[in-house]
């Protein structure tokens, strides 16, 4: 029934790739064009493993779930950022254009350090429940009862992935290396929200009460646009403008 | 919390943020307020007379519009010190909002370069505008302000200025929407589209209104070049006190 | 080479690593984690449905506690477990998430009042009480008596992995992201870390600690089809094998995902069953009750898994080119259930197959899924022959999963198991044993045979690694899946062999300075061709069905001859097969002698001591007939002492006066 689909005439895409190995001395950006056919249900994962085991074994990318839950493979897809697993080429044109996210360290080729930015971005936002109970925590007893609605609410900012997604769509982050970002602000207003985190607006604003914090956001909205999870990051983003000018 | 919270950023994004919605709500005034002359120029007339304090007075002072156009001027300098924080600062910041730009064929962040565009002109242009009017209060009026338009060749500038301004205006009104407004996350996405919608209709009814009156004072200007200098009359003032000549 | 020195090591960036990491950090030791990616990308967020603790605050939870917990788990190893291991997880895992709770999982909570759910193909409504309003709820899953599976909609082990990751942030573990070991450095029963590549950049480095914790999930990238992240290679139990000194357990026990969307694989949680979803055949029949009258679609995974593809094989399946699948539906449970409840699951249906499950059926078939084997250790995590060598989660026989790991058992273990090992860990840094003692020279030693391996991977032959890995897969998921026999082992035995006899000519066509892929595909393969091998000897010797191990030619489940743990060595590195021992499981002690499962087949040879046992337990329940279930239990099997202290108290539920 339904829908698996069946042949169709398939394509010969040409996929041009952005090479750099940093390591390499002798290494120049350029792009390099691979051709692979295509096939059904072929997702950006499945051809990117396809050409490098047939015919560039060093060729650099980051693959982790390939189902679209981890967010490593991030990366610019014809001029956009985008996860590459679930990515189907079919919804592609002939001609891809694959580049690495911009703003994070490149390794090489497609491969970026997106953890070594996350994990900077959590040190300075201390984005952590911070509760001055955890010394003495009681995991015998009944938990701390929490509002259905709200728990919710806080896993609907918590779906966040890290992709950096939002940090190459964002045109303050490419221009301001130090801008936190939508994924540093979504996750200061996750924490703002859980109850279980006894920090002040004033202690927020400390944090992100910056120019390089919530107040250098220019709304370009590429965040909102782009984000693979679809949070709700411009609300947010606003949200916590209104409660830091209050803070400030 | 040790120590005091620096307000200053808080402050500054707010202030931008206030004196953009200040300044387009006076363009959106000024442009109804001109616009008068499609009534006819009478109409023109009195609302000029009426913006020089006459009503209020007895008599017109055109000081006074000299004191509104230091007021915007103020406002602008205001608005342009506090949005220069967020241009481009160097040749290389330039180019990577350029080349993020292009590649990312989004609206919202190709507004933003139109606006900073459009912001930079509005530097001179609107600069030269309130310098006229500061400098010449007295010469705003049916002829005077065609005689400058036609006779002056003002309407290149304002030709200008007038796409500028309502480019900058429409897209600014639109941001601020969405950099401060509690949109509730449910609907955010229909909110914008809305919104996006609203600006555009903004935009193209003021450019369409700007439009109709410059070319208005163009013809009156062209139909009036022979007698450069020579104020209007209103109908009503010539039916009572007979050639008695007014001011502009 | 650069030597790092550290307390704690550990090799995995996952749940379970990183809750060992802030168990030693809590205890005042140095604690470093090595990552192969960013550690929040790690395979744990894969886990989607939920994590069993027997809190019982919602309706389908009502009177759940550790006994039943314990009992299912037991029931559902098909008596492979060690119970005092069980026991200790079934204790300890409502401590686990209430810990998780108060660090900011945002677990779904008990809306008090009226709502509808489904259960077996029909809506029903129930009434939550007002007192359990706010509580931690839960959902069904396989294999259980209670709604047990506590969940984050169907994100749970993302919202675990980052509350996780978080706190260790806060507590100021490094996590040395892209870092692989690739051996461990060991003299005399005695590990002292591990000799570790940089991913980024080739180097080799050596970091040296007085205790190492290996928690690197799972190998399921060595069968073809497989739920697995393209990153669960088993390394951690590879070169825990290649010491030749520490054993393996159970690396047979394969687990099959009975919901794999096919043909990619890509899990869906075991959450849509347990929340109402059936599984149809091709003529959309409801087939599993004919198979599965008790349990139907909640019967264990294995049982499921089986009676899949045994419905396939009697010609029931829905064809297509890439082979025959059969369907999951989710529709009956509405639209609003699966955009709140079933989020990601509705993502992959829509990323991956073009489909909407609130409108459509989703294509399924078993897939690997889960590796119930791994690095064998005591119920306090340490291996047994290799003192200082620690492993936790997936990585590990610690064995509480035994044949068969219940759904929503995995998640849990990994934490229980991480503040089990993690004070463990510190136990021995505290202890004498727990001093570094060694010389420089063994570390150099250690290196340069690293690098020699490097080198002759670098100068070798035409074989490729990339050809060599698939052929491996494909004979595993052709030869060692969920139907064996002899013939198909021994087939994938030899060609094991000759897989491993290759891997010793693959050449590389790049020598890119840096990580090199193609170098980290043909040295992960000859450590993965390693433990595959393990699998497939294992299963070959293992003349019965236990649990996910099922053989065509041995159907019956054997207390006789295999009420024992399968446990591999590979002594000799050039060797073409592991040395198999085996360690008994001695019913006289078990609290839960071996039965019937309550679902799946009824037949089995029974050992003598089970009646034994049996009438023994009955006596001892006689008794103590007047004392609680605590004390009942104490009698039976006492757990608690092996505990760490702070861990021992009762847990609270709700209507508990205490």
């Amino acid at each position: 029934m339904k829908r698996i689909p069946l042949a169709q005439a398939s394509r010969t895409l040409r996929l041009q790739v952005l090479r750099h190995n940093p390591r390499d001395p002798a290494s120049e950006p350029h792009l390099q064009t691979f051709e692979v056919e295509e096939a059904d249900s072929m997702t950006l994962f499945i051809a990117l493993t396809e050409i490098r085991e047939r015919q560039d074994p060093s060729l650099q990318f980051d693959f982790v779930c390939r189902a679209g839950i981890c967010g490593s493979c991030g990366m610019i897809i014809n001029g956009r950022p985008g996860l590459a697993c679930r990515t189907l080429t079919k919804d592609l044109p002939q001609d891809i254009v694959l580049a690495p996210l911009p703003a994070f360290e490149l390794i090489g080729d497609l491969s970026v350090n997106t953890g070594k930015w996350m994990r900077g971005m959590s040190e300075r936002l201390e984005t952590w429940v911070h509760n001055q109970g955890f010394a003495r925590l009681d995991i015998d007893s009944l938990e701390q009862p929490m509002e259905p609605a709200l728990a919710e609410q806080i896993y609907e900012l918590e779906r966040c992935i890290e992709c950096g997604c939002c940090v190459a769509a964002c045109g303050t982050a490419r221009m301001h290396e130090d801008f936190v970002g939508a994924v540093g602000l979504n996750q200061v207003t996750r924490f703002r929200l859980d109850p279980r985190d006894e920090r002040s607006d004033a202690e927020f604003y400390q944090l992100v009460g910056t120019e390089a914090g919530v107040f250098g956001c220019m709304t370009l909205l590429g965040c909102e646009d782009l984000c693979p999870k679809e949070l709700p990051l411009a609300t947010q983003i606003a949200f916590l403008r209104r409660r830091m000018v209050a803070a400030g | 919390m040790t120590g005091q919270l620096d307000r200053g950023p808080a402050r500054a994004d707010l202030l931008q943020s206030l004196t953009g919605l200040l300044l387009v709500l006076f363009i959106w005034g000024h442009m109804m307020f001109e616009s008068s002359i499609l009534l006819g120029k009478d109409a023109m007339y009195w609302v000029t007379k009426m913006f020089e304090g006459e009503p209020l007075f007895g008599k017109p002072y055109p000081l006074l519009v000299s004191g509104v156009a230091a007021i915007i001027f103020s406002l602008i300098a205001v608005h342009a010190v506090l949005a220069l924080r967020k241009f481009p600062g160097s040749l290389r910041q330039y180019r990577q909002f350029s080349a993020h730009m292009g590649a990312m064929r989004h609206a919202d962040t190709t507004l933003w370069y139109v606006q900073v565009v459009t912001g930079f002109a509005m530097f001179f242009l609107a600069s030269a505008h309130l310098l006229v009017v500061f400098l010449q209060p007295d010469n705003i009026g049916p002829y005077a302000s065609s005689d400058r338009i036609w006779s002056g060749r003002f309407w290149i500038l304002y030709a200008l200025l007038l796409v500028a301004v309502h480019l900058h205006a429409g897209i600014g009104i639109y941001r601020l929407a969405m950099k401060w407004a509690p949109i509730p996350a449910a609907g955010s996405k229909a909110m914008r589209r809305r919104l996006r919608f609203a600006m555009w209709g903004i935009i193209v009814f003021f450019l369409g209104l700007g439009s109709a009156s410059l070319v208005t004072y163009m013809t009156i200007g062209r139909d009036h070049a022979d007698h450069v200098g020579e104020r209007y009359i209103p109908s009503y003032r010539l039916n009572s006190h007979h050639a008695v000549p007014a001011s502009e | 080479m650069q030597i790092i020195y550290t307390d704690v090591l550990v090799i995995g960036g996952g749940l379970a690593g990183q809750r060992a990491a802030i168990g030693a950090k809590r205890r005042g030791h140095d604690a470093i984690v090595l990552s192969l990616v960013p550690a929040k990308r790690s395979h744990s967020a894969a886990a989607q449905g939920g994590m069993q603790a027997s809190l019982g605050n919602c309706l389908g939870g009502a009177g759940d506690n550790e006994d039943i917990h314990f009992a299912d788990t037991v029931r559902g190893s098909d008596w492979g477990a060690d119970q005092v291991v069980v026991r200790m997880f079934a204790h300890t895992a409502p401590k686990a998430i209430r810990e998780l709770a108060a660090w900011g999982v945002p677990w779904n909570r008990v809306e008090r009042g009226e709502r509808e759910i489904t259960v077996d193909g029909s809506r029903q409504t129930i009434a939550e009480p007002d007192a359990a309003h706010g509580l931690i709820t839960s959902r069904n899953f396989g294999g259980t008596e209670k709604h047990r599976a506590c969940y984050v909609s169907d994100g749970t082990g993302h919202a675990m992995l980052y509350t996780m990751s978080n706190q260790a942030i806060a507590a100021g573990i490094p996590v040395h992201e892209r870092m692989e070991a690739l051996a461990l450095i060991h003299d005399s029963g005695r590990c002292h870390g591990a000799i570790v590549r940089n991913l980024m950049t080739g180097e080799l480095l050596a970091y040296i600690a007085r205790a190492t914790c290996i928690a690197t999930g799972g190998f399921g990238r060595i069968y073809r089809v497989s739920t697995n992240a393209v990153i669960n290679e088993g390394m951690g139990a590879a070169i825990a094998l290649e010491t030749g000194v520490a054993t393996l357990g159970n690396m047979e026990a394969i687990q099959f995902h009975p919901t794999g969307i096919f043909p990619a694989g890509i899990l869906v949680t075991e959450g849509c069953r347990g929340d109402g979803g059936l599984l149809l055949d091709v003529n959309e029949h409801r087939f599993m009750p004919d198979y599965e009258p008790e349990k139907k679609e909640l019967a264990s995974r294995d049982v499921v898994s089986r009676r899949m593809e045994e419905h396939i094989a009697a010609g029931h399946g829905a064809k297509t080119r890439f082979g025959e699948h059969l369907w999951l539906d989710i529709r009956l449970l509405g639209a609003d259930h699966i955009n709140n409840k079933l989020r990601e699951v509705k993502e992959i249906c829509q990323y991956f197959l073009g489909i909407d499950p609130v409108r459509e059926l989703i294509p399924v078939r078993p897939a690997q899924h889960y590796s119930m084997g791994g690095v064998r250790t005591d119920h306090r995590g340490e291996s047994p022959q290799l003192r200082g060598l620690f492993a936790a989660g997936e990585a590990a026989c610690w064995d509480m999963h035994g044949f068969n790991r219940l759904g929503g058992n995995s998640v849990a273990e990994t934490v229980v198991a991480g503040m089990i090992v993690g004070d463990a860990m510190a136990d021995f840094c505290d202890s004498v044993g727990g001093e570094l003692s060694l010389s420089s020279a063994l570390v150099n030693d250690f290196g340069r045979r690293e690098q020699a391996r490097l080198a002759a991977i670098a100068s070798g032959g035409n074989e490729s690694a990339f050809e060599l890995t698939r052929l491996m897969q494909e004979t595993m998921t052709a030869q060692v899946g969920i139907f064996r026999d002899r013939e198909r082992l021994e087939q994938a035995v030899s060609t094991l062999q000759v897989l491993q006899l290759r891997s010793r000519d693959i050449g590389l066509r790049s020598n890119a300075p840096g990580a090199n892929p193609e170098l980290v595909t043909a040295y992960r393969l000859q450590r993965m061709l390693k433990l595959a091998q393990c699998v497939a000897y294992g299963a070959l010797q293992r003349t019965e069905s236990r649990g996910a191990h099922f053989r065509a030619d041995y159907p019956r489940r054997d207390d006789l001859n295999w009420m024992r743990r399968t446990l591999a060595r590979w002594p000799e590195a050039e060797a073409g097969l592991p040395t198999l021992e085996y360690e008994a499981l001695d019913i006289m002690q078990m609290e839960l002698p071996p039965g019937w499962r309550g679902y799946g087949a009824r037949d089995y040879i029974e050992h003598p001591d089970t009646a034994l046992r049996k009438q023994q337990v009955d006596e001892i329940v006689a008794t103590v007939a007047d004392a609680d279930r605590h004390a009942r239990q104490q009698a039976l099997m006492p757990f608690r002492h092996l505990l760490p202290a702070h861990l021992r108290h009762h847990n609270q539920r709700l209507g508990d006066t205490s």
